[in-house]
């Protein structure tokens, strides 16, 4: 990838343009940091399942461990927030190595265990009460600090911060994609037998995705921790963790870098201002039927199903 | 201390039954198409409520709601054999994305349909306890264990003598071969989704009648069934009898001498614990393995 000019127009679209266009409304902004919040989701969960093969249901599982990581490392032992939201992506790792077992089942059990995974981390959660509060949840976890004299915990320098979270994550996701490692990978996703044949370390490698998946999930999570702060079990852990990134990523094009972020940017803001206000309880049946639909008619995305249409419109006339 | 601990063993293997026909459907779907349906336990989730609502609506012991139950999750589980056939490439991890966006949308269904209250049974009939020496139960969990082991024993006469069962059977160890014999795979396939909706239909009758259901539990129904499998390896009925049991019993074991918040986890405790043991299940299964 070439830094050419759309790139750096681009970036200052999103770095200066969105926050002096929506700057001064609370309200669009939270909704936009939410968004991004799902993009990193998004992006972690096309990581492992465009690279590893993986379909993770369990990603609510990193989520929360690294929301509660950071929040308590924070509290309790009084680590700056910014290391602590990095910390809290290791201890989404440390939670993932306990899935390393589940490496050994093949496809379909993977994705069952990854989604039995996120139960027991929520009722960890609920019933560790010494440590993470319980059900009741913790409140006053740190805010965002100050930077060079600029309030990051403001709704925009809260924009700033997931931003860059999100852009360095997509830089990593990138360079992973063209080392020999992603090139390993890509072909263990054309036949992972004859992959290890040639000497590859399938297994190792798989797992090692799993661990950046994690890492940058806990990341998002630990961000979001301190961005709201305030985290409880049901909302840490929510299955809507797991449901509107896999449809983001669907939607934008799981095995494209940009299309989880632009899915998830798409996908959420629709959801809370057009679906949330025909539905209110129950507005995931509208994403459930979104997923089923983009799974039958275009698994690749939404841009190919554009590109298959056009092409279709092309030969006609 | 050994009376209570007695009496969760006979709760758990009670349980057990129920668990294990949703455990067959999921396993026998899989064995057919080589797909996991995610969707499974919100299938046996929609039964439950079909039978909360023929209970608080018409007034009906639920026992009666079965033959409802049966047409809806059979109907809704046929849908979904049809919208899995839709996929075109990439079968096992799309299948896996399309079944859970099902369970998304069966979730809310109910969500929207019945509210997130908890529901439980009404009828004394069915809450009467009945004694079998040092045993307490409610008279629904010795009913539907019953109910249970003779559609296992159905399921097993289904699968080993009838035509259609053989042919499930024959599509399951080797696809081409089964169509070289002249079985048609689609419809086999078809007719595993109708037997796994009729076992779902009526372990959710089950639940509702013995225990809670609330929208959310379809997934850990899923889970569950997943463990069970797990236990037993793919393949055996009996086996997945016994799997079950020992889930119901570890899962009743806990709730006595713990507490009910943990009852989630030992299932997962035995799920790791075989994984390292005995990574092709108690009772044999191969396959599995990456």
């Amino acid at each position: 990838m070439k830094p050419n000019k759309t790139i750096i127009v681009m970036l200052l679209a999103v770095y200066i343009a969105v926050p002096l266009a929506f700057g001064r409304d609370n309200y669009v902004m939270s909704l936009v940091v939410a968004s991004m919040v799902i993009g990193g989701i998004a992006l972690s969960w096309a990581l492992l399942g465009n690279l590893g093969g993986m379909v993770s249901f369990g990603h609510a599982a990193f989520f929360g461990v690294g929301a509660y990581a950071s929040a308590i490392l924070s509290m309790k032992f009084g680590v700056p927030v910014l290391v602590s939201i990095l910390l809290g992506g290791v201890g989404a790792v440390v939670a993932s190595l306990a899935m390393l077992p589940v490496l050994r089942l093949r496809g379909p059990y993977f994705a069952l265990a990854i989604l039995a995974y996120a139960h027991i981390f929520r009722i960890l959660a609920t019933q560790w009460t010494s440590v993470t509060g319980g059900s009741g949840g913790l409140s006053n976890i740190p805010r965002l600090p100050e930077i060079f004299g600029y309030d990051l915990s403001s709704k925009t320098g809260g924009y700033l911060v997931i931003l860059t979270i999100v852009l360095v994550f997509a830089a990593i996701y990138q360079y992973i994609r063209c080392s020999n490692y992603g090139l390993a990978l890509r072909a263990m996703h054309e036949s992972e037998d004859a992959t290890r044949v040639v000497g590859v370390n399938s297994t190792l490698l798989k797992g090692l995705m799993l661990l950046v998946s994690a890492f940058m999930c806990g990341v998002v999570g630990a961000f979001n921790a301190h961005y709201i702060n305030f985290l409880e079990p049901d909302y840490a852990f929510s299955g809507l963790w797991v449901t509107i990134p896999i449809v983001a990523a669907i939607f934008g094009g799981y095995r494209t870098i940009t299309g989880p972020i632009v899915g998830a940017v798409v996908v959420y803001l629709v959801d809370q201002l057009v679906f949330k206000s025909i539905i209110p309880s129950g507005h995931q049946l509208v994403l459930g039927v979104l997923l089923v639909a983009m799974i039958i008619f275009s698994p690749d995305g939404l841009l190919s199903l554009l590109r298959k249409l056009t092409r279709r419109a092309h030969v006609a006339a | 201390m050994t009376e209570l601990v007695l009496q969760a063993l006979y709760s758990g293997l009670l349980q057990g039954g129920s668990y294990a026909l949703i455990a067959l459907g999921l396993a026998l779907v899989f064995g057919a198409m080589k797909v996991i349906n995610l969707a499974h336990g919100e299938l046996v989730l929609l039964s439950a409520y079909v039978a909360y609502s023929v209970e608080s609506g018409l007034g009906w012991n639920p026992i009666f709601a079965i033959p409802i139950a049966l047409v809806v999750v059979c109907l809704s589980s046929v849908m979904v054999y049809f919208v899995v056939g839709r996929i075109k490439k990439d079968r096992e991890i799309n299948s896996l994305i399309l079944t859970y966006g099902i369970g998304v949308i069966l979730t809310n269904l109910i969500l929207l349909i019945w509210k997130a209250d908890v529901r439980s049974t009404g009828s004394t009939w069915m809450q009467e306890a009945i004694v079998v020496g040092p045993f307490y139960s409610m008279r629904s969990e010795v009913l539907f264990f019953v109910v249970s082991l003779v559609m296992m024993g159905g399921l097993w006469w289904w699968l080993s003598r009838s035509w259609y069962g053989r042919a499930v059977r024959a599509v399951s160890s080797n696809r081409d071969a089964a169509k070289l014999m002249g079985i048609d795979p689609g419809y086999t396939e078809l007719v595993s989704f109708v037997v796994a909706g009729i076992l779902a239909a009526v372990a959710g009758v089950a639940l509702f009648s013995y225990g809670v259901v609330s929208p959310a539990y379809g997934s850990v129904l899923t889970v569950k069934a997943f463990i069970i499998t797990v236990l037993a390896g793919i393949g055996s009925i009996p086996g997945v009898l016994i799997g079950a049991v020992l889930l119901g019993v570890a899962e009743a074991l806990t709730v006595t001498l713990a507490s009910s918040a943990l009852q989630e986890l030992v299932g997962m405790g035995l799920f790791l614990l075989v994984l390292f043991v005995m990574p092709s299940g108690l009772f044999g299964a191969k396959g599995r393995r990456g």
